[in-house]
């Protein structure tokens, strides 16, 4: 059962890039060259982000936090819906 | 300690933008800079302030930082003053750590590194009227108990809870509460082992060194440290924060879906300019008119108190034109500074850095390069220090060699005396000032472009920017800022440009020559030979040997052009005009005005181009770290400069213009 469950979680997480416009995400995971500074800046395991608008550079908000980044940083952002 | 009387020294550090020099300025009443923007603070700074019990604290602010990690260089000072890996900086006694209360989440990760290093600590809960109008209920009894340290809830814009925060500040300090996570027992021996390491290596701060030392020895290391610091920071703002139940659509929304619109954004962007462009000519008329009244009832007062003769000269038609000629600009100078820091204080530089990152990426830089850009504007050499901002090296080298090319202040008076003479009406003025910036500013990313795949390869820029919420500007703060800047420009009036103006006023009136045709007098004068020496370098470029001997000048500084060209025509034997009714009553030896539109269009493409300040050159050696740079770089502009007048003259001339 915890196997279908983990499963399931890999399935449905997404690259923060790839997400929807205007939803509310948990990062699963962040993985790639620059995931220190995603982490330092609040882009870290467990934290809620929502997605405000898509693009080269994409608008998040983070605790609050209104954070534009790169769509190469955002593809190191893993997201499950929250 | 260099003064005796200081108790303790205090460290102030925060996240970027959570309100540091504010807070900073508050406490110790000085006028530091403060910017809504990441990146306002650069370099250390210090002051002192005595707490309620009568002690005296030396409070240094430390450059904003995201972590002790540091991803650029002036993150790497704040990171190094805490470590002790600071020359010449001792470690603090305590650490004020200042938490912007809308954003504790985010803030509480730098806390967390800081009570590890293993310093006693005191936090500031900073905005926290912003806090409770979001609906943000905050408990600092809950946040005291989690981290060990106490909880300051505090606004250093309002003053509140400044007293409180100084009690808090007690001496003698209370004990550090240490490390509040615990790893692996593996992970915990390495940290003791590299601690004890750094002990026998009489580090200044052993248990920060070592633990240091540890999460730095590979990616699986850091990587677990930062995630067990963001599963207690979890847990403890389970405890100490309540958010609002829906998230509204705040008024920093609202205004970003317009301002940051692909297209909207950009209308907005470029209207906002362009008024404060004509903003700069129109209201500045008045009060320019003023000076230059009060200017020429001082010349004729001082005129007919003192007999004529070589004194009266050198007070009429040396110093009072000379200085006169700069301070004229005051007003708008003063503005262009009240429109760059009201932009800075609401929030909307970061929109401009993100609206630019397309255009900067195209030119091979981030939006992280348009603020010191922006910076430039005002004067180069802040705009050189803040590049410290960028992480990426050969981007922020790249950045600080076509920096200068962001038409700075000094280069206004030249725009403003010439741009009349082209164009008539404020707008049409305006528009012209406009595209003059535009120019610069254009020239500047085509360069980077160009010098970048040259500085050596490097990773892609990647942007990664804190939108601050939109607020009202604080008034106090801009006005302060305008003031000092005013005040900046007038004591160079006074100091630099007034002793420059007796120089030229020297060498425009000797030696004499018996003639009283004010030419021939002005022809045998220094400044006539010099102009000889310079006309057959500058006559390609459509100017005189007057207007070769003022660009010599501003070498020295870029005003001077206007002193010069003041006391040399003030000699001539047309008073009671204005300055610039001189210059395009004047004419060439064959009869033809002198002052043609082509000719101004050559003087200001020249003064766009030309890096004719020595600071910039001194600060740009010490920020790449070498001559090569600096020299060169004075070098190209310089021959750019000459180039780029010269093709517009010729171009202009075969082109039929005059």
């Amino acid at each position: 059962m915890a196997t279908f469950a983990t499963e399931l979680e890999r399935d449905s997480a997404l690259t923060l890039s790839q997400a929807a416009i205007g939803c509310e995400f948990q990062i699963r995971q962040v993985e790639g060259p620059a995931c220190t500074q995603l982490r330092d800046i609040g882009f870290c395991e467990q934290m809620r982000v929502k997605k405000l608008t898509n693009g080269r550079n994409m608008l998040c908000s983070v605790c609050g936090t209104r954070l534009a980044l790169s769509k190469d940083l955002a593809d190191q952002i893993q997201v499950v819906p929250a | 300690m260099s003064d005796s009387s200081i108790e303790a020294r205090i460290a102030l550090v925060g996240n970027p933008n959570a309100g540091k020099t504010t807070l900073f300025n508050t406490l110790t009443g000085q006028n530091q800079k403060v910017g809504n923007y990441a990146g306002a603070t650069v370099s250390r700074k210090s002051g002192t302030f005595f707490t309620p019990h009568g002690y005296k604290f030396e409070l240094i602010d430390l450059p904003g930082s995201y972590s002790l990690d540091p991803n650029s260089p002036d993150e790497k000072i704040t990171r190094d003053v805490l470590i002790g890996d600071q020359e010449g900086e001792e470690t603090p006694d305590l650490v004020l750590c200042v938490l912007d209360a809308t954003h504790l989440e985010r803030h509480l990760y730098l806390l967390l590194q800081v009570i590890d290093l293993g310093y006693p600590v005191v936090a500031a809960l900073n905005k926290i009227d912003s806090a409770e109008a979001q609906g943000l209920r905050l408990d600092p009894t809950a946040l005291s108990e989690d981290f060990g340290i106490p909880f300051v809830p505090i606004s250093a814009l309002t003053e509140r809870g400044i007293t409180q925060l100084k009690h808090a500040l007690r001496h003698p300090f209370p004990a550090p509460p240490g490390r509040l996570w615990k790893g692996p027992a593996e992970l915990e021996e390495s940290i003791e082992k590299s601690t004890k390491l750094a002990e026998t290596k009489c580090e200044k701060n052993p248990a920060a060194a070592g633990l240091m030392t540890v999460a730095d020895q590979g990616p699986e290391a850091k990587e677990f440290i930062q995630k067990t610091r963001f599963q207690f920071i979890h847990r403890a703002v389970e405890a100490g924060l309540q958010r609002p139940d829906e998230e509204s659509l705040a008024l920093t929304d609202r205004i970003d879906t317009h301002a940051l619109h692909p297209v909207k954004g950009w209308l907005i962007f470029t209207a906002l300019m362009i008024t404060v462009f004509w903003s700069i000519f129109k209201f500045a008329e008045v009060p320019m008119g003023w000076i230059e009244q009060g200017q020429e009832a001082l010349q004729e007062w001082v005129g007919s108190l003192i007999g004529e003769g070589d004194f009266q000269s050198l007070l009429v038609d040396g110093i009072i034109a000379g200085v006169g000629g700069v301070i004229i600009f005051l007003p708008q100078i003063v503005l262009l500074f009240f429109f760059i820091s009201l932009l800075e204080g609401s929030g909307y530089m970061a929109r401009a850095a993100y609206l630019m990152d397309g255009v900067m990426n195209k030119v091979s830089l981030s939006g992280k390069s348009f603020l010191p850009l922006l910076s430039g504007y005002a004067c180069a050499i802040p705009g050189i220090m803040a590049t410290r901002t960028i992480p990426n090296a050969k981007e922020r080298l790249a950045t600080i060699l076509i920096l200068p090319w962001t038409s700075c202040t000094a280069r206004l008076p030249v725009y403003t005396l010439i741009i009349p003479l082209i164009f008539v009406g404020a707008l049409n003025q305006g528009l012209a000032l406009f595209g003059i910036y535009a120019l610069g500013t254009v020239t500047a990313l085509v360069a980077a472009k160009v010098l970048k795949p040259r500085l050596g390869k490097t990773e892609a820029p990647q942007f990664l920017l804190e939108l601050p919420p939109y607020q009202k500007p604080q008034w106090s703060h801009v006005l302060r800022q305008v003031g000092e800047r005013a005040f900046a420009f007038i004591k160079k009036a006074g100091t630099v440009i007034l002793g420059l103006s007796i120089i030229l006023w020297f060498l425009e009136t000797y030696p004499k020559s018996d003639s009283d045709d004010p030419v021939v007098r002005q022809s045998e004068s220094f400044n006539g030979q010099i102009g000889e020496i310079m006309e057959p370098v500058v006559s390609p470029l459509g100017w005189d040997a007057r207007m070769g001997t003022a660009m010599m000048a501003s070498f020295a500084a870029r005003e001077v052009f206007r002193s010069s060209l003041a006391i040399s025509y003030a000699t001539d034997e047309e008073d009671g005009e204005e300055m610039r009714d001189k210059l395009s009553a004047s004419k060439r030896s064959d009869g033809s005005a002198l002052y043609t539109p082509l000719v101004g269009i050559s003087i200001i493409v020249f003064f766009v181009y030309a890096l004719q300040c020595l600071p910039t050159t001194v600060v740009v050696r010490r920020e790449t770290g070498s001559w090569k740079w600096a020299i060169g770089q004075l070098a190209g502009m310089t021959i750019f400069a000459y180039l780029a007048a010269l093709l517009v003259y010729q171009v202009g001339k075969l082109l039929g213009y005059s």
